[in-house]
């Protein structure tokens, strides 16, 4: 057999050198995860502290305590702005639900030639700040702005401003939320392939059976990460209820940052903080494990 | 017997008015939902730049009134826009090349190192999305508040590396990953070291998404005013800062509208690289997609 | 010009748990002399391609070691290896045009610009994309791609070309023509050239030697006809080419194949786990004692032959599952069958088999257990068959 090794002794490989490699991938990485720890899970922590013990007013000793919390479930107003915060959450959400959806199902399926355009249009807001975005629709929708010119020109004159009103927030929130919102969901709908679309109408399923049956089951990963990065982009809102949102009742951001700034308050912030953290804790960590989950299967 | 006889224009008309009914049938859709965007998404936009460029605009005109530039000069000559504008610049350089030094090594270590709890630390900088933004903030600076970091430089800064940080690693790490390692492997076995398999084959493949990397986290911090304005305040001013005073104490609506203008440049010339970015779908890498 | 050798080469992939170890190569020895063609032949996940890859320097092994020349290469990495590599996937540099691709190694070796230019074109030439310098990968086809590849490799005059799967993302037709072109050149530098392949026919048709591999094992190193002859463990004989394969019962010196028998061979040891693999050109079709009744249940025209199937009641213990118990005869067109026809079989030449167990799954033990027939037995029934002598 030709089997046979030549007849010189060879050494056998000695024994493999140890390695260090993963020592090398953690000095990589350590710096992002520093700051990552320091700047928000050492301040969320230390929050959670800070406002759990509270110092007796009369000795000075610090004890775990709920009178932090006590004290801003107690105050109307507060309470007023966290259901405020809620609904115009809620709202927002469904909203961009009801927009994006059938904007990436046309971005998805359509063959027009001016599907590109569509496409620009609706990242467009991706590149339109915060603090530019607001002043533009105050213009655009506040009284005597564009919109009310243009709908004077129809002949319509009853406009009313959802300038300073709950209405505008919500517009104003929607509209920055479109791109993402579109982006991901058609993102989501490319991964369910043609051929499985056709397979489905070959057997006699209508448009909105598709959608529902094979569409929306198949990217559903993606709609759960628009759900949860929506709802606690728009719960933590600040610019934009700050700029265009009524003065009473506000959104927590705008209420934190009053606390904060105006009232010099840092405990009652931090309590509100934290509230919002926890309100949206479900959220976030179904958004985490949407996301790992995802990365496992593609793996 | 009567002879039907089609003359022989009829059918061409019949075609083209086919043809018009099926570009329409066809395109309609398009048309109805590229109007309703551009109005929606367009036209408060256009309402900034018609008043940028408006001396007197009266309701209830389309249409500046008075065409002009009058007030440009005043605007540019503001002492605090001479102020800020630097200093947003300056600001958001240092973040980006900060946050580009500490992160593009960290998402080349994601992608292609082993080492226990890889997958995990990747997954911990989603935190920064699973927080509510102003939340953060306020905890941010409370802790900034007992360090004095409170009205300073640093604090803007280290405030703003929180933001660029899952974009930074996430897209980089993604890009490293979509590298086919056998076209490393190939570089190695004709004699390429290490190091020239990095410069020469790895580092240009990805090197459309790090300049998408880069380029959005400089837009991003460049208009980033929320952490700037809860953590700058009083000393530090950043443009986008400047505009929270503006609009809450709007008198001349125009020196807005030109400052959002200019402010919105750099993002314009971003949009139109927008395009790009999409196709590689860099940007919902951002956001853990 | 350069002689391979493999010793004791393992490999051992640790899984997602320290404990989950499988071994994907065990304890290869082979050699491989200057200027041969040697064919990897196996399934996938059988550890050619890791056994390939060692060679190459991308992967380390767990022991073992890798001699080119006699010299040890095992510490070098790919980039100071004398080997070159042509991968699976085409992976020419996308950013890069072809004659950067190819020129990449040449500038490394800081070689001046005509000397380069000239070597370029020279490779280019050698496999028929003269002009093409100036393209970008993406502008080629899979098969032009490839070709590129086999330059990009080939202009570093390595001592040894490694190739992995080449061929096997193109189309039937071109896979064909690219191997007879590679064939070309091989015998024209006369280089020493390892190729992995799943692709027997691929195999049989390039290779001065074929290494036949299953389960990280070595299962046979022979000549291409030597292999298809003289299969040396049972899973050699089921892997190349087609084979009737039939567990037997041994009663003296008959082998019982259901109701039917053959003689068992002259110095056979052992009874039990025995085999009998059948060719299916290896049968005569006249009814003769104690040939096999049957009926043709379908008939394949293959072009040149006809490959008929062929139910024989009695054969096999279990009849339901007849389907899968047909044999697999070949025939000349010049003999009528049709599905129906009765017909006789009797195997002219047939192969006897001891201890499946071993060869079918990890032959770790192989060595050794002292199985009672390290080597198949082959016999040919003269009484029928006399010109038969492949």
């Amino acid at each position: 057999m030709p089997m046979a090794i030549t007849s010189t002794t060879i050494p056998m490989r000695r024994a493999k050198k140890r390695d260090w490699s993963w020592l090398a991938g953690y000095a990589l990485i350590a710096l992002p995860v520093l700051i990552m720890v320091a700047l928000i899970f050492y301040p969320a922590v230390l929050a959670l502290i800070d406002t759990l013990f509270v110092p007796d007013a009369t000795t000075g000793v610090t004890a775990l305590s709920l009178s932090n919390y006590q004290a801003f479930f107690k105050d109307r107003i507060l309470v007023a702005n966290l259901l405020f915060t809620f609904q115009v959450t809620l709202t927002a959400v469904a909203l961009l639900f009801v927009i994006g959806y059938p904007l990436a199902l046309y971005l998805r399926f359509s063959k027009s030639r001016l599907a590109s355009v569509v496409q620009v249009l609706t990242l467009f807001p991706l590149f339109v700040p915060g603090v530019i975005l607001a002043f533009a629709l105050i213009q655009f929708l506040g009284s005597h702005g564009m919109l009310d010119s243009l709908l004077h020109a129809f002949g319509f004159t009853g406009f009313r401003t959802p300038y300073l009103q709950p209405q505008g927030v919500i517009i104003a929130l929607v509209w920055e939320s479109i791109p993402f919102t579109v982006l991901v969901l058609t993102a989501g709908l490319r991964q369910v392939e043609d051929a499985v679309v056709e397979s489905a109408r070959d057997v006699g399923a209508n448009s909105w059976q598709i959608f529902m049956r094979i569409l929306l089951p198949l990217s559903l990963r993606s709609a759960v990460i628009v759900f949860c990065l929506n709802v606690i982009g728009i719960f933590g809102a600040f610019t934009i209820p700050y700029l265009l949102g009524p003065a009473q009742p506000m959104m927590m951001g705008v209420s934190m940052q009053q606390t904060f700034n105006n009232y010099q308050d840092r405990v009652g912030a931090l309590t509100q903080a934290v509230i919002t953290f926890l309100f949206c804790a479900v959220v976030g960590l179904l958004y985490v494990r949407t996301v790992t989950r995802g990365r496992k299967e593609r793996a | 017997m009567a002879v039907v006889s089609h003359s022989p224009s009829m059918p061409v008309k019949s075609s083209v008015f086919k043809a018009l009914t099926k570009t329409v049938r066809r395109e309609g859709l398009s048309v109805v939902l590229i109007v309703a965007l551009f109005t929606i998404i367009i036209g408060p936009m256009l309402t900034v730049v018609l008043w940028a460029f408006a001396d007197v605009w009266r309701y209830p005109s389309l249409v500046p009134t008075q065409w002009g530039t009058s007030f440009w000069a005043e605007t540019l000559a503001r002492a605090d826009l001479a102020m800020a504008f630097p200093l947003s610049v300056g600001l958001a350089v240092t973040v980006t090349l900060l946050s580009a030094v500490i992160c593009l090594p960290a998402s080349y270590a994601f992608a292609r190192m082993n080492f226990p709890g890889r997958q995990g630390l990747l997954l911990s900088f989603l935190a920064t999305n699973a927080f509510p933004r102003f939340g953060l903030y306020v905890s941010i600076a409370v802790v900034f508040y007992r360090l004095n970091l409170i009205g300073t430089i640093p604090g803007v800064i280290l405030i703003q590396i929180v933001n660029t940080l899952l974009l930074m690693i996430w897209i980089p790490t993604s890009a490293f990953q979509g590298v086919d390692r056998s076209l490393e492997e190939a570089a190695l076995d004709v004699g390429a070291s290490r190091v020239r398999v990095f410069l020469q084959v790895t580092l240009p493949l990805v090197l459309p998404s790090l300049s998408a990397a880069v380029l959005l986290t400089f837009v991003s911090t460049f208009y980033e005013a929320q952490g700037a304005l809860i953590v700058g305040l009083p000393n530090v001013t950043t443009m986008a800062v400047l505009m929270y005073s503006i609009i809450n104490s709007q008198i001349i609506v125009q020196y807005g509208a030109i400052i959002s203008f200019i402010l919105w440049l750099p993002s314009l010339i971003l949009l139109t690289f927008a395009q790009r970015f999409v196709r590689g779908n860099a940007i919902s890498a951002g956001f853990g997609v | 010009m350069s002689t391979l050798e493999l010793v004791g080469l393992t490999k051992h992939f640790s899984g997602a748990k320290q404990s989950a170890e499988t071994v994907a190569v065990n304890d290869i020895n082979l050699s491989v002399g200057d200027g041969e063609f040697l064919c990897i032949l196996g399934p996938s996940g059988c550890g050619k391609s890791t056994t390939l890859r060692m060679i190459g320097g991308f992967e380390e092994p767990t022991s073992g070691d890798v001699l080119i020349d006699g010299a040890s290469v095992v510490d070098m990495p790919p980039n100071r290896r004398p080997t070159a590599m042509v991968f699976q996937k085409y992976t020419l540099w996308p950013h890069m045009r072809v004659y950067d691709n190819i020129a990449f190694g040449l500038r490394l070796r800081h070689q001046d610009k005509a000397q380069i230019d000239k070597e370029v074109r020279d490779s280019l030439a050698l496999v028929g994309l003269t002009g093409y310098d100036r393209r970008y990968p993406a502008q080629l086809s899979g098969g032009e791609q490839q070709r590129v590849a086999l330059a990009r490799a080939l202009v570093l005059q390595p001592k040894m070309l490694l190739l992995d799967e080449p061929f096997s993302n193109l189309d039937a037709l071109l896979r064909v023509r690219l191997r007879e072109e590679l064939y070309a050149i091989q015998r024209r530098i006369k280089i020493t050239a390892i190729f992995v392949t799943h692709d027997q026919e691929e195999a049989l048709s390039l290779a001065d030697r074929i290494a036949v591999m299953n389960a990280g094992q070595l299962e046979q190193l022979d000549k291409p006809s030597q292999i298809y002859a003289y299969p040396r463990t049972l899973f050699v004989a089921d892997f190349i080419g087609v084979m009737n394969i039939f567990p037997v019962q041994r009663q003296g010196d008959l082998l019982h194949i259901g109701q039917y028998a053959l003689k068992a061979p002259e110095g056979l040891n052992g009874e039990s786990g025995l085999s009998v693999a059948v060719r299916p050109e290896d049968f005569t079709f006249s009814a003769t004692d104690g040939a096999w009744q049957g009926v043709i249940d379908q008939t394949i025209d293959l072009g040149h032959y006809r490959k008929v199937l062929v139910i024989v009641p009695g054969l096999f213990g279990d009849e339901t599952a007849a389907l899968a118990h047909r044999v697999k005869v070949y025939m000349p067109k010049s003999v009528q069958a049709r599905a129906g026809d009765r017909i006789a079989l009797t195997p002219s030449r047939y192969l006897v088999y001891s201890d499946t167990a071993v060869t079918r799954t990890s032959s770790a033990t192989r060595t050794s257990s002292a199985t009672p027939n390290a080597q198949p037995i082959e016999v040919r029934n003269q009484a029928v068959s006399g010109e038969d002598d492949r």
